[in-house]
């Protein structure tokens, strides 16, 4: 009983270590650099220490520090209540959805089965996408609290993007569940063992179509009307400051780490190794014991699969830096007469064939 | 005059899923992200004198600037550690901005080599424009533009230069001065 108790605690610890601790803060350090090298700049690299810049690094230190000390603006005839509340329904799940993403097969350690999710929910994909779409208040309570016009106009865009890409979004990841016959996430990902079985290549419109939503749902370029710089100074964000801002920011950074876990799980083999399967890996490290060879696999899957979301997150940066805002009715068009159909189609097709081959 | 974009492009079925230009967008920053990333390298191992990267680390490095550049205007200090100013005040009245102002001081003659010196040289940068009518004006080669521009104050009263702080060795100015030479040298440039 206590042993379950510190392993979950130790998981839940691990997943703010590596969300909080270290995604947030770094991907803010990623993104400048990233789109600096892009553009042939150089990017962040006047904060220092003693005269050591670390490539800029210690610009999230001071970025941290000015969140921490700016004011923290309510303006006039804004609801305070909803105003402070709003970035706290942003971010909360944001951090929530991680709860029931797996970074990890199962492994015996010292005779004990340890799974690393945790909350291994039957219904852990439908549990993602629940709760990240609550994370909509947040953002339409924040437009709407703060009396601010702009603000009013980017959460209604939010709301209205939120609906159109929800329904693809839901859509799309049906196709995956029909392949795996399972919606829980750790099933999904220990379906992929073989490389040809991941969901990539049994849904390759699919896995488009998801990342597209997910952006989207996301609210990052190209899809980034509720924010809108050019339009509506910063959307519904623009009467926030201070920690409150950095709320809304860490969400958004948290959620680009969201979307590249559940691709990666989904679609590209979650922890799996191409080609290698874990009896191959076990047999290697058998000299170890038991536990030993157990630990060490546990280390490799969980690197393998952090690494996949790296991978998946500088994608869905290049694509912020390549591409231009669409425009609002674009946004739509693209939602409800593009995506949907194709979503559908989608389905269909999977039916069909699962059929054909049963 | 006014122009219309025609908006009436008809584009087919392929193009129309933007899929092509959105990948061609992709491969572009793709492209200038790792050749840059890895035009690092060869710098920081110091195989190399140049970054891939062209843009500077301000303060600490520096552009070179080519010779037609027209920075703050500097006053020339021969081999004597005299001034070549003569304080005709052709500067003076040919500066569009009215940023320089001399006084002019005499020498009895005789045991001078020089008739003429300013006694005070002060040119308003806050003022100045950079046009190089003075440079151009001078028949002393006495004022040169630099490759200085970064002059930046917290207090307008330092923008005014005096005539210690305008000097410069003629030795520095030397690439300026044959430029000039050559430039208004011309009959007509």
């Amino acid at each position: 009983m206590i042993v379950d108790l510190a392993i979950t605690l130790a998981k839940v610890f691990f997943i703010l270590a590596v969300t909080v601790g270290f995604f947030a803060p770094v991907l803010t350090w990623v993104e400048r650099k990233q789109s600096a090298i892009m553009q042939d700049r150089i990017g962040a690299n006047r904060a220092d220490i003693m005269g050591f810049t670390a490539l800029g690094l210690f610009h999230i230190i001071a970025d941290a520090a000015k969140m921490f000390f700016k004011e923290d603006f309510i303006p006039d005839g804004a609801n305070k209540v909803l105003h402070t509340l709003a970035p706290v329904i942003a971010l909360v799940p944001a951090l929530l959805t991680f709860a029931v993403i797996p970074f990890g097969g199962q492994y015996n350690l010292f005779g004990k089965e340890v799974n690393l999710v945790i909350s291994d929910l039957d219904v852990g994909l439908l549990f993602v996408f629940a709760i990240a779409s609550l994370a909509t208040y947040g953002y339409v309570v924040a437009g709407w609290s703060s009396n601010n016009n702009w603000s009013l106009l980017g959460s209604m865009r939010t709301a209205s993007q939120m609906v159109s890409y929800e329904v693809t979004l839901g859509l799309t990841i049906i196709g995956v569940l029909m392949v795996y016959g399972s919606m829980q996430l750790t099933q999904i990902g220990a379906a992929q063992e073989n490389f040809w079985h991941w969901g990539f290549f049994l849904q390759p419109l699919g896995f488009f179509m998801f990342m597209t939503a997910s952006i989207a749902e996301n609210k990052r370029i190209p899809f980034d009307n509720p924010e809108a710089e050019s339009e509506l100074v910063a959307g519904y964000f623009t009467e926030y400051s201070g920690l409150k801002f950095g709320m809304f920011f860490m969400a958004e950074f948290i959620e680009i780490v969201t979307i590249a876990a559940i691709v990666t799980i989904l679609f590209f083999g979650a922890w799996h190794i191409p080609f290698v399967t874990t009896a191959t890996l076990l047999s290697i490290f058998d000299f170890l014991g038991t536990t030993g060879s157990n630990l060490v696999l546990m280390f490799i899957h969980v690197g393998v699969f952090f690494t996949k979301v790296l991978i998946f997150i500088f994608i869905q940066m290049t694509i912020r830096w390549s591409l231009p805002r669409f425009r609002y009715d674009q946004i739509m068009k693209l939602g409800w007469k593009i995506l949907l159909p194709l979503a559908l189609a989608n389905i269909v097709v999977t039916g069909v064939v699962i059929l054909a081959l049963s | 005059m006014a122009y219309y974009v025609n908006r009436n492009i008809k584009m087919t079925w392929w193009e129309r899923m933007y899929i092509l230009a959105i990948l061609h967008g992709m491969l572009v920053t793709l492209r200038h992200f790792f050749g840059n990333l890895f035009g690092f390298i060869p710098f920081l191992l110091g195989q190399k004198k140049h970054r891939e990267i062209f843009t500077l680390y301000y303060p600490e490095e520096t552009a070179k600037y080519p010779i037609a550049y027209r920075g703050r205007p500097v006053l020339a200090l021969n081999e004597d550690n005299l001034p070549n100013c003569v304080a005709c005040g052709l500067c003076e009245i040919a500066c569009p901005a009215y940023c320089i102002d001399i006084i002019p001081g005499e020498n009895s003659g005789k045991q001078n080599k020089v008739e003429r010196y300013p006694i005070a040289f002060t040119i308003d940068y806050a003022v100045c424009i950079f046009c190089g009518f003075c440079e151009e004006a001078c028949p002393e080669e006495a004022i040169y533009m630099s490759d200085n521009c970064d002059i930046s104050m917290l207090d307008r009263k330092k923008m005014k230069y005096n005539m210690e702080q305008l000097l410069v060795p003629v030795a520095e100015l030397k690439d300026r001065m044959d430029f000039c030479r050559d430039m208004y040298g011309k009959w007509n440039y």
